[in-house]
């Protein structure tokens, strides 16, 4: 074998082999992402179950709960960020990712309504906001209305955000749909049952909510 | 991971490029090179003239002229030739000054072109065992030329190259050339020792005087007379080797535009030689290393650079575009409030990580260039003034030479 070709052999192997390590330490990543995300998931579903657990326990005093559902609301919408980053990553095909954010979807419905019983038992006033969207291609002002929500979410801790897939094949999310009665033009806004459809500004979307509703908002955040 | 996947092929080939790379140097040909002693001995020592062609280089000839005075070779043995290729500054007045010198013949010619004031000093070198040829804005170091010689012992060697590196660099391109140029220093070493050279540079590259003889003089070529000759040397079946610590230092182009120039040249140079004069060179299995390996990527890495330019800036500006439509979604004091991070997410993808790895590998050769040559100067700013820039920059002379020798266009000096 001439210098050349074994050189060219063994450069072939070592290619190979860098990019082989490089693959697998990238899906070991990303194994670990899923992992991560599955391990808040599993936390967040226990946390779950433990609130209506006790919401049933305690039906004297069920508005105990009421503080520890706030911290709750904050995970799911961290759980939601990195969902949303691990789909980005590796895709709308990946199975593992798609259970999971079917899972998060669960959770988020799960908390919606938890919320809604906290409130007509215990009296809060709750700021919810059902947020549709679309990452097909089909939505072109979801990436900023998901943005601005986030922002309105970060500004107002006390803002319960449920942001949801539209295109998700999940029925209990199906039934969410029909029950708010959505016409499937996206982005789609249920605050506090109201529908609001579109994203124009930030401005435009805070006039969505009803008044002084954000100013409570932040008013429990120096609760 | 979406379109990124395009990138892959590229990548490949670049990490297969320097795991080549590596093999090579690391061989046994290319480790005996490196370890091989300098002439000490200098007597018996071949008879040597250095060809300097000479247009418009009034303040930098006296230099070149100077530093070749001062190598360290028998007076006797070492003749310098300085063609004057019909200059219209004060480069013959400059020449003029040395003639009396007894090792130095002054000519002065019509302006003809490069290749045809070499040609014109090979016919003064008529004695010469050995022709070496330096450009007119370069200087030698004092050892250079037995460092040279020293590579003419192995009897099968016909031409011998330098290693270059940029003198003095003052501006950010010529800083950039800096760590370019010391990359080449290992390039040049490891393809030697196998010999894939496609090109003996203008500064300090010496041939036999049986070169000339059986394959006759430069040619026009279109301006990269040196890939020409070389070429011509690989079609013969001769070797050409190099001689790692034989330093020239040669001037940079200090701005956009010359540099874009002298690039322009070489690369169209390049690509007319290679596609028009020289094809059957590609895939030859006489000559398998360049044939199958250097020439091909050569070519693959003009196109490569224009795709993956034209990629990045389309990634960039559509990003770009999508982030400001989002930042004017909100206030900008969000979007530039502290997100705490974690390594969640770290935007580690096969692209970052494989490009981190040939990174990191040109600056190991850059690295073992220097030290190897012994190459002079701090390379740790140039080289970052060489990630920022090369990348940027590379593409523009790289279109702009496809775009010229698709459409005909006439390639100029200066």
């Amino acid at each position: 074998m001439s210098l050349f070709a074994r050189n060219s052999l063994i450069a072939l192997l070592i290619a190979g082999a860098i990019t082989g390590t490089v693959a697998y330490a990238i899906n070991y990543l990303n194994s670990a992402r899923i992992a991560e995300l599955s391990a808040i998931e599993d936390k967040l579903s226990i946390d779950t179950l433990s609130l209506e657990t006790q919401f049933s326990l305690i039906a004297a005093s069920p508005c105990d709960s009421v503080a520890s559902t706030t911290t709750f609301t904050g995970e799911l919408s961290d759980l939601g960020s990195r969902l949303a980053y691990t789909e980005n990553q590796l895709g709308t095909n990946n199975d593992k990712v798609m259970r999971l954010k079917e899972q998060y979807s669960l959770l988020e419905i799960r908390d919606y309504l938890l919320t809604k019983q906290l409130a007509a038992t215990c009296g809060t006033k709750p700021v919810t906001v059902l947020y549709f969207y679309s990452n097909k291609g089909d939505c072109a002002d979801c990436d900023k209305a998901g943005y601005a929500l986030s922002y309105l979410r970060t500004t107002y801790p006390a803002l319960r955000v449920y942001s949801f897939d539209y295109n998700l094949d999940l029925g209990a999310l199906k039934t969410l749909i029909v029950l708010t009665k959505l016409n499937g033009s996206l982005p789609a806004f249920v605050i506090n049952g109201k529908r609001s459809y579109g994203f124009t500004s930030l401005d435009d979307l805070e006039q969505q909510f009803p008044k002084g509703a954000l100013a409570t908002s932040s008013a429990n955040k120096s609760n | 991971m979406g379109s990124e996947i395009l990138t892959y092929p590229f990548i490949f080939l670049a990490l297969y490029f320097e795991s080549f790379l590596l093999v090579t140097y690391l061989s046994k040909p290319a480790r005996e090179r490196r370890n091989a002693p300098t002439t000490t001995n200098l007597s018996g020592t071949p008879q040597v003239a250095i060809v300097v062609s000479v247009w418009n280089e009034e303040t930098t000839i006296k230099g070149t002229i100077e530093s070749l005075l001062a190598l360290e070779y028998p007076q006797d043995k070492l003749s310098l030739i300085l063609v004057n290729d019909g200059s219209t500054d004060g480069t013959p007045a400059v020449i003029d000054r040395f003639a009396a010198h007894p090792q130095i013949t002054a000519l002065h010619e019509q302006h003809a072109g490069k290749f045809a004031a070499m040609n014109a000093g090979i016919e003064y070198a008529k004695d010469a065992e050995l022709i070496g040829f330096l450009d007119a804005d370069s200087l030698v170091a004092p050892d250079a030329l037995k460092e040279i010689v020293a590579a003419f012992a192995d009897r099968d060697i016909d031409a011998v190259t330098a290693s270059m590196s940029i003198h003095k660099p003052r501006t950010m391109l010529q800083r950039m050339q800096y760590a370019e140029y010391t990359l080449s220093i290992t390039l040049r070493h490891a393809f030697a020792s196998i010999n894939s050279l496609y090109v003996t540079p203008g500064p300090f590259s010496f041939y036999r005087q049986s070169v000339f003889t059986r394959l006759g003089l430069f040619k026009h070529a279109y301006l990269a007379e040196d890939m020409e000759m070389a070429m011509r040397m690989q079609r013969a079946g001769m070797r050409i080797g190099n001689a790692i610590r034989a330093r020239v230092y040669t001037k940079g182009p200090p701005t956009f535009r010359k540099l874009l120039k002298q690039r322009v040249r070489w690369t169209t140079g390049f690509l007319r030689n290679v596609l028009f004069d020289y094809r059957d060179l590609i895939g030859s299995r006489k000559n398998a290393a360049l044939g199958l390996l250097v020439l091909p990527l050569g070519i693959m890495a003009i196109g490569s650079g224009i795709f993956l330019f034209i990629y990045y800036v389309t990634q960039v500006v559509q990003h770009g575009l999508h982030m400001i439509t989002l930042v004017q979604a909100v206030p900008l004091s969000y979007t530039f409030s502290w997100h705490p991070l974690t390594w969640f997410y770290v935007p580690i993808t096969m692209t970052t990580l494989l490009g981190t790895t040939l990174m990191l590998s040109v600056l190991a050769w850059m690295m073992i260039g220097k030290h190897i040559s012994k190459t002079p100067g701090k390379l740790a700013l140039n080289v970052v003034v060489y990630a920022l820039l090369y990348g940027v920059i590379t593409p523009i002379w790289l279109m702009y030479s496809v775009s010229n020798v698709a459409l005909g266009t006439r390639t100029t000096w200066r």
